[in-house]
């Protein structure tokens, strides 16, 4: 490893995380000297991806968000997602994401809000828990060995008191969905929250993706049309994928 | 109508009246930090507790005033189910739990005492926790309901009276709730920020602090039931 980009990357990291920092801080959490720091940071701020306000504060620089949307850009997946994603939340009056496994977490790739003209927290780039999610869910019970991203991220949190954490449970759970394509979860993630999703599967028969609403648990159960519009997008995004078959292949037991 | 027990020398009664003046000191207190807590909630949440938080508590004090005198833990009771009706969202349930523990718990009819309270908010600090599964430190209004509760049980069992052991139950709340500024969310929406949401003072810690305000308020003034109601 260069010792130099890994410094680097620290830097950035712990600016994701702080957000605001002064060189003395940002030495003391790399535990590096205030010199060292200097020279690394100086060269990020020439280049874009740190800037320093008026305070002398550093802080993340626009170069990242260049990054970041290349990055959303030239995923295929997200692409043909997000106009289905966008219909989905139109007409089932929900917000829709869509998110990759990836180890035990999901990556929300896109976040199409409720279109209800509320002020929403922007989900985009967000990790969700993927066994506390329907989309998780979808995703893992077409996994070759859902055991394997769980077994990364265990043991497994409870978002909730309704989190289901056991695997035999899971299981359960995961073969209920392989019945139908379509998965649930109730207030498992956060309160009042539930949501319906389903698995999108790419030209091999893989689940590469998943798309779902999420609905108050106070509507729940699911509308029939609800349920319908969720797997419809799936589909719609598997076919134009290439898919032929969906909902997938089942994992061999 | 139960009879009322006759409270001792120098304490306050317990009673659905004292509800009443709780709730309306909630209501006062959440209308002021309506922005204050919306601001928090718009940098780790949807930017809508404040607004959550007030109607769900006009709805309580409206209910509640036309409710007849059923003892404190009916009062307690119908205050948890206007909030599970009103607030929406995680708040709804969350502080409907709070206030239908209260009223479950609590003894039925007549007022209480000040160690029936404090062990009827031990018990709906439990149900929180059951229902979220948050700990002290995850970033949740546990980090202010833990706290005040465990200093109003201390004082009391001091020997304090009530009112200045909610004072005391108040201070320890509202020091938890700007504890949780630097932590790392663990559950709820603001827990999908991760390392993002540390730097911000949690909303529901920081209106569950309030909680201990109202209740000292209602302790500490039993005259102003009537009052609130002028003009």
């Amino acid at each position: 490893m260069i010792q130099s980009v890994d410094r680097a990357i620290s830097i950035l990291m712990e600016l994701q995380g702080a957000r605001r920092l002064s060189l003395t801080e940002l030495s003391a959490r790399l535990g590096l000297a205030i010199s060292t720091v200097h020279g690394i940071v100086a060269t990020l701020v020439a280049r874009g991806l740190v800037e320093q306000d008026s305070a002398g504060h550093y802080a993340l620089g626009a170069g990242v968000l260049r990054l970041g949307n290349v990055y959303l850009d030239s995923n295929e997946l997200r692409l043909r997602s997000v106009p289905w994603a966008e219909t989905l939340a139109e007409r089932t009056g929900y917000a829709a994401r869509v998110g990759v496994l990836m180890g035990g977490t999901v990556l929300v790739l896109h976040h199409a809000l409720r279109p209800d003209g509320s002020r929403q927290m922007r989900e985009i780039g967000v990790d969700l828990p993927a066994h506390g999610t329907a989309l998780g869910k979808a995703l893992l019970a077409y996994h070759p060995a859902p055991r394997t991203p769980l077994s990364e991220v265990a043991p497994l949190r409870r978002l909730t008191g309704r989190t289901v954490v056991e695997l035999a449970e899971l299981e359960r759970e995961f073969a209920a969905i392989r019945v139908e394509g379509i998965a649930h979860a109730e207030d498992e993630i956060v309160l009042s929250e539930s949501e319906v999703a389903a698995p999108i599967v790419d030209d091999t028969g893989v689940s590469v993706g998943a798309i779902g609403v999420v609905l108050p648990t106070t509507e729940l159960p699911a509308e029939r049309a609800t349920i319908d519009a969720v797997r419809n997008a799936a589909i719609g995004i598997s076919r134009e994928l290439g898919a032929t078959t969906w909902p997938g292949v089942a994992p061999s037991d | 109508m139960a009879i009322p027990a006759e409270p001792s020398k120098g304490s306050i009664a317990i009673d659905h009246a004292f509800v009443v003046r709780f709730v309306q000191a909630l209501d006062e207190r959440l209308s002021d930090a309506e922005t204050f807590l919306t601001e928090l909630d718009a940098a780790i949440g949807d930017a809508d507790h404040g607004t959550n938080m007030t109607r769900g508590l006009h709805a309580a004090v409206i209910d509640l005033e036309a409710a007849p005198d059923r003892g404190v833990a009916a009062a307690f009771a119908e205050v948890g189910r206007s909030l599970i009706r009103a607030i929406g969202g995680a708040s709804g349930p969350l502080y409907g739990t709070v206030f239908a523990t209260l009223g479950r718990t609590l003894p039925q009819g007549g007022p209480v005492d000040a160690r029936a309270l404090a062990a009827g908010l031990r018990e709906a600090l439990d149900a929180v926790q059951r229902l979220g599964a948050a700990v002290v430190g995850d970033k949740t209004m546990v980090d202010a309901i833990a706290p005040g509760v465990a200093e109003l049980e201390r004082r009391l069992g001091h020997g304090h009276d009530l009112a200045t052991a909610l004072d005391g139950a108040t201070r320890a709340a509202h020091e938890g709730a700007t504890a949780t500024t630097p932590l790392r969310a663990r559950k709820g929406r603001a827990s999908y920020l991760g390392v993002r949401s540390e730097g911000h003072q949690d909303p529901g810690a920081s209106s569950s602090a309030l909680v201990f305000d109202a209740l000292h308020a209602a302790a500490s003034s039993p005259g102003t039931s009537a009052d609130a109601l002028l003009p």
